[in-house]
C-alpha cells in the first residue's frame, strides 16, 4: 500500500517537474541553434523546417511569425555590451557597425515582445530614417525621456529589450560567422 | 551494533536514490514528450492567430496590433496578437487551402522597394521564402500545390515552353503566405499597405477564368 502511494507520488512529482522544465525552456526561448554576437542573440534557423524542437516549441507557444531565411534575420539583446541588463532607469546608446543588408530596423520592446506606448509615436528606427553624421556614423539613444538626435522612446523604469532586424541580408546564410565588430554595440548612457 | 546501523543507512540511501532516479526519469520523459508535442498542441500558434482574422485564398492585410484581446497594462500597447512583430513592416497574408486545387500568387514589386514573401506550413515551418529580387522584369508569380497535385500541374505543361511561374510544393494542405513590405519611414506606411494589397492570390482555376475574361 505504501509502495503504491509512493509510486504515484513519484510519478506525479516527475510529471510536474518535466512540465515545469518544458514551460521554463519555452518561455525563455532556448534553442540549440542560437547565434551569440556581442550582446545580440539571433536564431537564423528559427523558422526553418530543420529548426530544433525547442525553437519549434517556443515558436508555437509564442505565436510569432518567424522570418524566412531569405527575408532576413532578427537579433535580440536583453543586455548591453558590458553585460548589464537593459532597464530604462539608464539610457542605452546603440552605435557602431551594421552588417551588410538592404535595410535594417531597430525596435525596443518589453521582454515579452510588446511595444511601449510612445508619446512621440515612434516605435522603430529604420536604416532609411536614422540621422547620420558626415562620416555616415550614427547612434540611437534609447531613453524614457526625450533626447536630441535619434531618440527611441521606452517606458520609464522598466526592463526592455532591443530587436535589431536585418532585411535581405547575406548575413542570413553566414550568421554563424558574424563577429561582434560587425554588429552595433550597446553602451549604457546617463542614468536617471 | 554500529555495523547494523550503517547497513540500514546505506539501505535507506539506496532506496532514496532509486526514488530520485525514478522522478528524474519520469521528468525527463515528460519534458521530451511535451516539447515534441508542443507544435501540435499549442492552440494559439501563428497560423491559428492569423486564421482568426483572415479569409482563405485571398490576400488580406493584418491590421496593426491585430487581434489584440487582453486589455493593455498602463503605458503599453495592447498585447500584440503576434509578438515580436516589426512595427516598420506592413504585413499581409494569403491563408491558403489546397483542398480545391492549387493556389496562385502574383506580385508586381516596384524596383528597389523591399517586398518579402514567405510560405509557412500549417505546422509553422517556413518552407520557402524570397524577396522582390526574385522578380523577373518586375513580375513574380508562384504556384502552390500539394505533393498529390504535382502530376496534374505538370500534365498541363507544354513541351516547348518553360513554366512562367515559380512552383512550390506545400508540405501541408493548408498554410499561409506572408507578404511584408517595409515602410522605410513613418510616412511611407500607406504606400507599404498599398504594395502589400497589390499582391493577388487565389485558386488557380479562378484566376485562370479571370484572366480569360
Amino acid at each position: 500500500m505504501v509502495l503504491v502511494f509512493k509510486s504515484i507520488l513519484v510519478a506525479l512529482v516527475g510529471v510536474a517537474l518535466g512540465l515545469a522544465i518544458t514551460f521554463k525552456s519555452v518561455e525563455r526561448g532556448v534553442g540549440f541553434e542560437a547565434v551569440h554576437v556581442g550582446p545580440w542573440t539571433g536564431w537564423p534557423k528559427s523558422g526553418a523546417r530543420e529548426a530544433d524542437p525547442y525553437a519549434r516549441a517556443a515558436r508555437a507557444r509564442s505565436g510569432e511569425i518567424p522570418l524566412g531565411i531569405t527575408e532576413g534575420l532578427a537579433f535580440i539583446a536583453g543586455q548591453d555590451s558590458a553585460g548589464a541588463p537593459l532597464n530604462s532607469r539608464c539610457d542605452a546608446v546603440l552605435a557602431g557597425a551594421t552588417p551588410p543588408a538592404r535595410f535594417w530596423t531597430l525596435t525596443a520592446t518589453t521582454p515579452d515582445g510588446r511595444f511601449f506606448d510612445s508619446p512621440a509615436n515612434r516605435r522603430e528606427f529604420t536604416s532609411s530614417e536614422v540621422v547620420r553624421d558626415a562620416t555616415g556614423a550614427f547612434s540611437v539613444d534609447i531613453a524614457a525621456a526625450a533626447r536630441p538626435g535619434n531618440w527611441l522612446p521606452v517606458a520609464p523604469n522598466q526592463a526592455f529589450q532591443l530587436v535589431f532586424r536585418l532585411y535581405d541580408t547575406p548575413a542570413s546564410a553566414s550568421a554563424f560567422t558574424l563577429e561582434a565588430a560587425q554588429m552595433p554595440t550597446i553602451a549604457r548612457g546617463r542614468c536617471a | 551494533m554500529t555495523g547494523r546501523f550503517w547497513d540500514g543507512a546505506v539501505d535507506a540511501l539506496a532506496r532514496a536514490a532509486m526514488w530520485i532516479l525514478a522522478i528524474g526519469a519520469i521528468a525527463g520523459a515528460t519534458h521530451l514528450v511535451s516539447i515534441l508535442a508542443m507544435p501540435r498542441l499549442a492552440p494559439q500558434d501563428a497560423y491559428a492567430r492569423v486564421a482568426a482574422v483572415a479569409p482563405t485564398n485571398r490576400v488580406a492585410l493584418l491590421p496593426e496590433g491585430w487581434g489584440a484581446q487582453s486589455p493593455s497594462p498602463a503605458g503599453l500597447f495592447p498585447r500584440a496578437a503576434a509578438p515580436f512583430e516589426d512595427p516598420a513592416l506592413v504585413r499581409g497574408v494569403c491563408l491558403y487551402d489546397l483542398a480545391k486545387g492549387p493556389v496562385r500568387l502574383i506580385a508586381n514589386p516596384e524596383p528597389e522597394r523591399l517586398l518579402l514573401l514567405s510560405f509557412h506550413s500549417r505546422r509553422g515551418d517556413v518552407y520557402y521564402s524570397m524577396t522582390d529580387r526574385s522578380a523577373t522584369r518586375g513580375h513574380l508569380e508562384a504556384l502552390l500545390f500539394s505533393p498529390e497535385q504535382q502530376d496534374d500541374v505538370e500534365a498541363n505543361d507544354s513541351d516547348d515552353e518553360l513554366p512562367r511561374e515559380l512552383r512550390i510544393v506545400s508540405p501541408t494542405p493548408q498554410g499561409m503566405a506572408i507578404i511584408s513590405a517595409l515602410a522605410e519611414t513613418a510616412g511611407a506606411k500607406a504606400d507599404a499597405r498599398a504594395r502589400v494589397a497589390g499582391v493577388v492570390c487565389g485558386l488557380d482555376r479562378d484566376m485562370a477564368k479571370q484572366a480569360a475574361n
